[in-house]
């Protein structure tokens, strides 16, 4: 008896909570809360917490996550309006602001569906705003020339005219996420990258070699200075020397005859330092000894 | 009686036949891989106890048949007891045989087969099928398995209790299958209960279970088949019924369970174990400590640990309450009433810009003609050389391309805006900072940014994601954003190397010419200095030589004055002695004049063998000294 109030108990307990789960329902923080009467809207419930409603299939409640959703589209070939070939993709922020419209728009509120549809109007708008902008309102170091965040504003502002209205969803943001060239474009610009590099190479050794030359060319000069001035200097000091020396040659005319000998016979020793060879004949002293007369006792003056 | 097993048999499987479509009606709409598996047992369940119906009712119209036949012997006496044909008499036993010889085994035929091909074709399906399943329509599913699990439950006990009682062998199928369908149902809407709170795995885990279940079934029918062909045929012996599965039995009633444990334990250790005291406890008690388990389980979802490093958010019915929940022991209502989030925020996380980490990049060396990445990004960054006009008229791109590696590394700061304003914050701060990256670069140019402009480039690159996230509400700090690598790509990598080679060939040239200059003008100092030095010796020669030239012909005068007639010849044979030692003299003494001579003063090129000098011998070197001693001396000159 006491085991079958227990199962009764339990029946019961699982009963009522059944009946609980079938006639309520929780909605998240994040979440909103569409509530479908015999799958007509009825009403929308935005504050989170325990909601009542009537059991399937009577009601039917649809929740949808009230944060904002991250989106980004397809890095998308498109052209600017002076004719560069861009690379472009945009990411934005997108929250369900009326779920009625959203459920409508999407089979019970799809969001791979609604993406997907999101992509198709972007992409659409994105290019004609694009091509209405010169490539350097997107890639310039001059601030009044670069228009980013204008463009950006301008897709945002396309998007999400169409995006409320249509589909109950709100833009937040947009932003351009990544910027590039196709690939053809891609590898001239590497091509031009390496050649300016090259020019750049060029430069510097033609620098390094005209830097060198010049040094070169200044040692040199310097070198000859130098070696100008030393010489000028090595000749007045020779002058001065010769001037000097000049001085003692009055003692010679005491004795010019003597001082003359004297010279010569040190300009025969000087002269007769390298290989010579000398022809004599029995003349000359003192090889007049070997004629064989008699020595000379008279003193003789060599000639 | 009969007629309320009868009932019972219709109610049956009227109800199984229900939960079975209804299941599998709400197991597709849900998309549930568990609920698809719990529809096909069911369905199982459903033909089975419809063919234990038709065969009670066989039963119930042989019982009634031999009734009658029993009345009419009664009345009519002993008279013709043969005077009427078996065949005629009882034809419905004879159906009941009939349909238990051929449509049972049949049917257990087909079960074994639809089961064990239901359970191969669903295990390959499951494997393929994408079966996710909706969150939305959890809450409708579950509350439909559990209900029509309850139903089950509830008639399943009382048609076990009644087959079990009345030993109603035909019942006893049918409420196996009720309680087993009963506690699949309950199964699956737990499984649909932990996909609402977040574990959807579970749903195909618990189809896998099932249909393991299933072709156990089917083994099992296999076996009851081939061993009812090796049954002995004892005349009075109520064979087993072929389609009842003790697999079944057992799970749809786990006390029979017990019933089999204890007849083994009893049969084992020789007395009735199952009557004793702690063998019953065991049996009676089980269920309610189930329960309290259960009911414990449920409370310890009131206590919750907050690790260190994290805080969590409390939210009651989905709303956000109280404040954030800091590192420790936090108590709050038992689950689903209260629902606890929590998030790493004092753990640094980082997200990379413009490259895709390698699973494994340690150790290596990182250099700009190698990919050091598993994916990296050419980012335009703008050029400061204006385009210049291309061969069709157009101007060619003011653009170059730079690869870069940013790791953003952040904290979150703001719990509240991090859980509850973005779907996935950390995605979206991963594109913010995409962004402001892209932006920065597009207006610099590429050799600042490589260069001079690194480090004010990474400030203000920290300074624009943390502005804009602070505008978005994302509810984050960003503690570094790291150029770590900005270079140009790989393809050009080279020829940026080969300006640092060049930058080289120039500084080495210029070292060499500056080598060659100090080299240069020391030498020429050197140079200058000798040239100024040798003058200064010339002139110091000159003189100081001229000094002593007058010194010396002074006193040669005096001594001249003291020998006019001999000094001159000694001065000369002085100075001629020393003059000509060293010179090649050829002295001519003849005495006539008219002779000639022809004399040959050409010297030698190249010496010759009669030039080679042979060392004399230590005789000859003697005999040769004599000799030289022997000699007269030549006269000195005066």
């Amino acid at each position: 008896m006491n085991k079958n109030r227990l199962a009764l108990t339990v029946g019961l307990l699982l009963i009522v909570l059944f009946a609980l789960m079938l006639f309520t329902f929780q909605v998240r923080q994040t979440e909103v809360a569409l509530v479908t009467t015999f799958g007509k809207p009825s009403r929308t419930e935005t504050e989170p917490g325990l909601k009542w409603k009537l059991p399937w299939p009577i009601q039917r409640v649809l929740k949808f996550d009230n944060r904002v959703q991250n989106f980004e589209g397809k890095f998308e070939e498109t052209q600017t309006r002076d004719g560069y070939n861009l690379l472009i993709s945009v990411y934005a922020g997108w929250k369900i602001k009326e779920p009625t419209t959203f459920r409508n728009a999407f089979a019970d509120g799809a969001t791979a569906r609604a993406t997907q549809t999101f992509e198709e109007r972007l992409r659409s708008e994105k290019n004609a705003v694009v091509g209405r902008h010169p490539f350097s309102h997107f890639v310039s170091t001059d601030p009044k020339e670069m228009k980013f965040a204008e463009i950006e504003k301008e897709i945002e502002e396309a998007v999400k005219k169409s995006l409320l209205d249509s589909y109950g969803v709100e833009i937040s943001f947009l932003g351009i996420k990544r910027l590039g060239l196709p690939e053809s474009v891609t590898q001239k610009v590497l091509e031009r990258m390496k050649e300016e590099r090259q020019r750049f190479v060029a430069k510097l050794q033609a620098e390094g070699l005209s830097e060198a030359q010049k040094i070169g060319s200044g040692a040199d000069l310097e070198r000859t200075k130098l070696l100008t001035a030393a010489e000028a200097k090595a000749s007045a000091i020779r002058g001065q020397a010769e001037s000097d020396a000049a001085k003692y040659l009055e003692v010679f005319e005491k004795n010019p005859e003597l001082a003359l000998l004297l010279q010569k016979l040190s300009a025969l020793e000087a002269s007769l330092k390298d290989r010579s060879t000398l022809i004599f004949d029995t003349r000359t002293p003192p090889f007049d000894l070997l004629e064989g007369s008699k020595v000379k006792t008279s003193p003789a003056t060599p000639k | 009686m009969e007629k309320n097993n009868l009932r019972i048999g219709l109610v049956n499987w009227l109800i199984l036949l229900a939960a079975a479509a209804v299941t599998f009606v709400v197991a597709r709409y849900v998309k549930s891989a568990s609920g698809l598996v719990a529809g096909i047992l069911l369905a199982v369940g459903f033909l089975v106890a419809l063919v234990a119906f038709f065969q009670m009712r066989l039963e119930e119209r042989e019982r009634l048949e031999k009734l009658e036949f029993d009345e009419l012997n009664r009345q009519k006496g002993s008279t013709n007891l043969f005077s009427t044909d078996e065949a005629d008499t009882f034809a419905a036993r004879q159906s009941r045989e009939m349909f238990e010889k051929y449509f049972v085994r049949v049917f257990a035929v087909l079960l074994c087969a639809g089961t064990g091909f239901g359970t191969w074709w669903l295990w390959s399906y499951l494997g393929t099928a994408v079966l996710d399943v909706s969150e939305e329509r959890s809450t409708i599913a579950m509350t439909t398995t559990g209900l029509f699990g309850l139903i089950l439950f509830l008639i399943g006990k009382y048609t076990s209790g009644l087959a079990r009682l009345d030993d109603q062998r035909l019942l006893r199928p049918c409420g196996s299958y009720m309680l087993f369908g009963a506690y699949v149902s309950f199964l699956v809407a737990a499984a649909l209960a932990l996909n609402l709170i977040g574990y959807p795995r579970y749903d195909l885990d618990l189809a896998r279970v099932l249909l393991v279940l299933l072709g156990l079934v089917s083994a099992e029918t296999l076996l009851t088949l081939v061993a009812e062909i090796y049954r002995p045929r004892v005349k009075g012996k109520v064979a087993r019924i072929l389609y009842d599965s003790r697999l079944v039995g057992i799970v749809g009633q786990p006390e029979s369970l017990f019933r089999t444990a204890g007849q083994a334990l009893d049969y084992q250790f020789g007395f009735k174990v199952s009557e004793t005291w702690f063998y019953q406890t065991v049996r009676e008690k089980i269920g309610q400590w189930a329960a309290i388990w259960v009911l414990v389980l449920i409370a310890s979802t009131s206590v919750v640990f907050i690790e260190p490093g994290e805080q969590a958010v409390l939210e009651r019915f989905g709303a956000r309450t109280g404040g954030l929940l800091e590192p420790g022991v936090h108590f709050k209502a038992p689950w689903p009433v209260d629902d606890v989030y929590r998030f790493k925020t004092r753990e640094v996380q980082t997200l990379n810009v413009g490259f895709v980490p390698k699973d494994d990049d340690h150790g290596k060396t990182i250099l700009w003609n190698v990919a050091h990445y598993k994916e990296e990004f050419n980012l335009l960054v703008a050029s400061r050389e204006s385009g210049t006009t291309n061969v069709t008229g157009g101007v060619s791109v003011p653009v170059s391309l730079l690869t870069v590696s940013i790791p953003v590394q952040y904290q979150i700061r703001d719990v509240d805006k991090f859980a509850y304003a973005y779907a996935n914050s950390g995605e979206m701060l991963e594109k913010v900072a995409t962004r402001e990256v892209i932006r920065y670069l597009v207006g610099v140019d590429l050799n600042e940014v490589m260069s001079t402009g690194r480090e004010e480039a990474a400030k203000n690159l920290l300074s624009t994601i943390q502005k804009r996230s602070d505008e978005l509400g994302l509810g984050v700090e960003i503690l570094f954003v790291g150029l770590q690598d900005i270079h140009p790509p790989t393809k050009v990598a080279e020829a940026y190397q080969g300006v640092i080679g060049a930058r080289q060939e120039v500084e080495a040239r210029v070292l060499i010419a500056k080598g060659y200059a100090i080299r240069t003008v020391l030498m020429a100092e050197a140079e200058a200095q000798q040239k100024i030095n040798d003058a200064e010796a010339f002139a110091a020669q000159r003189v100081t030589g001229a000094a002593a030239t007058a010194a010396k012909f002074t006193n040669q005068i005096q001594a001249f004055n003291a020998s006019p007639s001999v000094y001159p010849m000694r001065a000369y044979l002085q100075t001629f002695a020393k003059a000509i030692g060293p010179a090649r003299k050829y002295i001519v003494t003849t005495t006539n004049s008219s002779e000639v001579f022809q004399i040959n003063l050409e010297d030698k090129i190249r010496e010759d063998l009669g030039d080679v000098y042979i060392p004399a011998t230590r005789d000859e070197q003697r005999a040769q000294q004599l000799k030289q001693q022997q000699q007269p001396q030549m006269p000195k000159a005066p």
